[in-house]
């Protein structure tokens, strides 16, 4: 039965206590250093955001959607590909993208991954296989063609989509499960639903609410995880992924999550009352990071003094993100016309003659096809 | 030089074949691209050849299939994606505009999308509303990608292999009506270069711009001016973006006059445009205002006497160039 829903989870999240299952302490210690890394880089990032106003492009926090890129940074490699939604940062640190370089991104600079053309709704870092967009559905269908790709040459590598369910309102996903099925992509489809595409709710978008069980129609396996466990996301997706390469076919993994913070930028929503609903005061007292870490500190897999340490060390490196963003120059652009296209011809154009001819025979009588 | 005489399809197809061959990288998407008929002849044989892991068939999801085209170039394949009705492909317009057109620019020029769409337009024999517009224009003002329109075979198979192996992506329009028309092509593969004009017939006294289909009814309207000792000078446009406005310049600063032949809606299109840019460099030189000759700012309707007066001809060239050297 594939039967989560936000307000169901609430009472079945209660009883929850995060299971340890295995003795791999080394995995639990990296997963929650992750999250801790990524949460404050996000709150930082926000603190800074308003009302200084430095940065001066959309930016949409990841704030309490830290699970899913902490599982992805363990269980990825290099050679695989990773396509995120617009909620890119976790996803960004995840496939192990320089972090000074998204900081100066989003401010604008030219020291940025993509030289502060891209900000955050559009960074990407191809050495490491890691694009982001802000239309939905857009780059799941993109991540189709790039897994399609990966069969075509017989790779091994695989392909991650993640995206959050609003991106399921739109019609190329349902094309995109159908193709993938159909083919046999090596595709990880991974929807974070946190239930809101900005303030409307999935009930009043989507009739029925397992994204997972629409999955199943199309032949695609699919599970669906309490998105803040951050050890049930790392079991499900690793599973996913180990099911993905067996059998070469995409999966789903639906991770019920909650943004605790506005759609774009650091404000609560409070256009829509968010902030005096149930469901938020659950998911805020329930974020990824201070379940997982009451748990590795009662199994004294963790001590505070630990927790002090890595808080010490992150602060540090995140003001030296700072200052890196800050003291950067921004890009100088001359001629625009220019940086959209490829200043060069390929090689293999190179290698191949130009021919021009201008006589044609133009006094033929057109025959009008028809069919096919 | 070997040569053959090949028709526009064949041309088209012997080009896929030969870039096929060149690299293992090319691969071909599209609905009905493995049939046997093979889009009017211009893939057929290649899943023969290449197999149908590189030669792939596609349900009737025009915005995946874009999409899929895109997300296969970004790992390094080139893509050669046949729309085979244009009308269907504006299922993908959010693949062309919000992703292929943008990819290289937004990723600071690091990750690049060699797609080459191959859209086709329909033209009479009723094809209607929805199987005959010609959006190059819009295409041409979207930045980020190139729009070549060949009017012949041997640019079509010049076309195609450069936009194959070009490293931004293509969208080549190519007109059904096209498809039957023979020349002699060279056998070799070779390439024909984005961003020049052709000049396909020298004069002094007027200068026809014509855009894809339009050549054809502004050669024939040409060869009658001919007998009249008038000297048209006409220009295939080949490739609209990049645009070559400078041989069009040159040309009408000759002749004083401008005719711009474009198949497609008359506002806000490339005909405006062209003459726009040439009026911008002419000024006061020019001798008559220019004329546009598009089809009306409506869309087609589908029985054939209704066509015949929704789409311009030879003669209606031919009395606009009278009109342009009488004014």
């Amino acid at each position: 039965m594939k039967d989560l829903t936000h307000s169901g989870l609430i009472n079945v999240a209660k009883k929850n206590t995060i299971q340890l299952f295995s003795k791999n302490k080394s995995l639990y210690i990296r997963l929650l250093n992750f999250i801790y890394f990524l949460k404050k880089i996000e709150h930082e990032l926000e603190s800074n955001y308003h009302p200084l106003d430095e940065m001066k492009c959309p930016v949409h926090f990841c704030h309490g959607q830290e699970s899913v890129p902490a599982a992805l940074n363990e269980l990825l490699t290099k050679s695989d590909y990773l396509f995120s939604h617009h909620r890119s940062h976790g996803y960004y640190l995840s496939k192990k993208c320089p972090p000074e370089k998204l900081f100066a991104e989003l401010y604008g600079k030219g020291t940025g991954a993509n030289f502060g053309i891209a900000g955050s709704q559009d960074i990407s870092y191809p050495a490491n296989n890691f694009y982001s967009g802000a239309i939905l559905a857009g780059s799941i269908s993109i991540a189709v063609g790039t897994a399609l790709s990966l069969k075509i040459s017989k790779k091994k590598n695989i392909v991650v989509c993640g995206f959050g369910e609003s991106a399921t309102d739109q019609g190329v996903f349902w094309e995109s499960l159908n193709y993938s099925s159909l083919e046999g992509l090596p595709l990880l489809y991974v929807c974070e639903n946190n239930n809101l595409s900005v303030f409307t709710p999935q009930k009043n978008r989507q009739a029925g609410n397992s994204i997972a069980s629409k999955a199943d129609s199309f032949g695609i396996k699919s599970t669906q995880v309490y998105g803040n466990d951050p050890l049930k996301v790392y079991q499900e997706i690793d599973r996913a992924i180990k099911y993905i390469k067996k059998n070469k076919k995409p999966f789903l993994v639906e991770a019920y999550t909650y943004r605790v913070i506005s759609h774009v930028g650091p404000l609560a929503d409070d256009t829509s009352n968010m902030k005096n609903t149930k469901e938020y005061k659950f998911w805020i007292k329930n974020g990824p990071f201070d379940n997982f870490k009451k748990i590795l500190l009662k199994k004294k897999y963790i001590s505070n003094l630990y927790l002090a340490k890595i808080e010490k060390d992150f602060d540090k490196k995140i003001k030296q993100y700072f200052n890196f963003a800050r003291n950067s120059k921004f890009l100088k652009i001359k001629n625009f016309s220019k940086i959209n296209y490829c200043p060069k011809e390929s090689n293999m154009q190179k290698k191949i003659k130009k021919i021009s001819k201008t006589k044609i025979s133009f006094q033929q009588k057109i025959e009008q096809v028809k069919g096919y | 030089m070997k040569k053959n005489i090949l028709s526009f399809s064949e041309a088209i197809n012997q080009g896929t074949m030969q870039a096929m061959k060149l690299s293992k990288d090319v691969v071909v998407m599209g609905q009905l691209v493995n049939s046997k008929h093979g889009v009017f002849g211009t893939t057929q044989n290649l899943s023969k050849m290449f197999g149908n892991n590189r030669v792939r068939d596609f349900p009737v999801s025009e915005s995946l299939m874009t999409s899929a085209a895109i997300g296969a170039a970004i790992d390094g394949k080139r893509v050669v994606l046949v729309h085979i009705r244009i009308d269907f492909m504006y299922y993908s317009m959010d693949a062309i505009i919000n992703w292929l057109s943008l990819w290289r620019f937004k990723s600071g020029g690091k990750s690049s999308c060699p797609v080459v769409i191959r859209a086709i337009v329909g033209k009479g024999w009723g094809n209607g509303p929805q199987h005959s517009k010609s959006t190059h224009s819009w295409f041409a003002n979207l930045p980020g990608i190139r729009v070549g329109m060949p009017t012949n075979a041997f640019d079509a198979k010049g076309m195609i292999i450069d936009s194959i192996f070009n490293n931004d992506p293509t969208i080549l329009i190519e007109h059904r009506s096209f498809f039957g028309l023979k020349e002699k092509v060279p056998s070799i593969p070779y390439r024909v270069k984005f961003g020049k004009c052709a000049i396909r017939l020298k004069g002094k006294d007027v200068t026809i711009v014509a855009i894809g289909f339009g050549l054809l009814d502004s050669m024939k309207a040409a060869k009658l001016l001919h007998k009249e000792k008038i000297h048209a000078e006409v220009i295939d446009v080949r490739s609209l973006w990049p645009l070559d406005i400078s041989t069009i310049i040159k040309s009408v600063k000759k002749t004083g006059r401008l005719v711009v032949v474009d198949p497609s809606w008359k506002s806000f299109g490339a005909a405006s445009e062209i003459i726009s840019l040439v009026m911008e460099k002419t000024g006061k030189s020019i001798k008559n205002p220019p004329i546009k000759i598009t089809y009306p700012d409506s869309h087609t309707p589908t029985s054939e006497s209704l066509e015949q007066l929704f789409y311009f001809n030879d003669k209606i060239i031919y009395d606009s160039v009278k009109k342009i050297l009488k004014k």
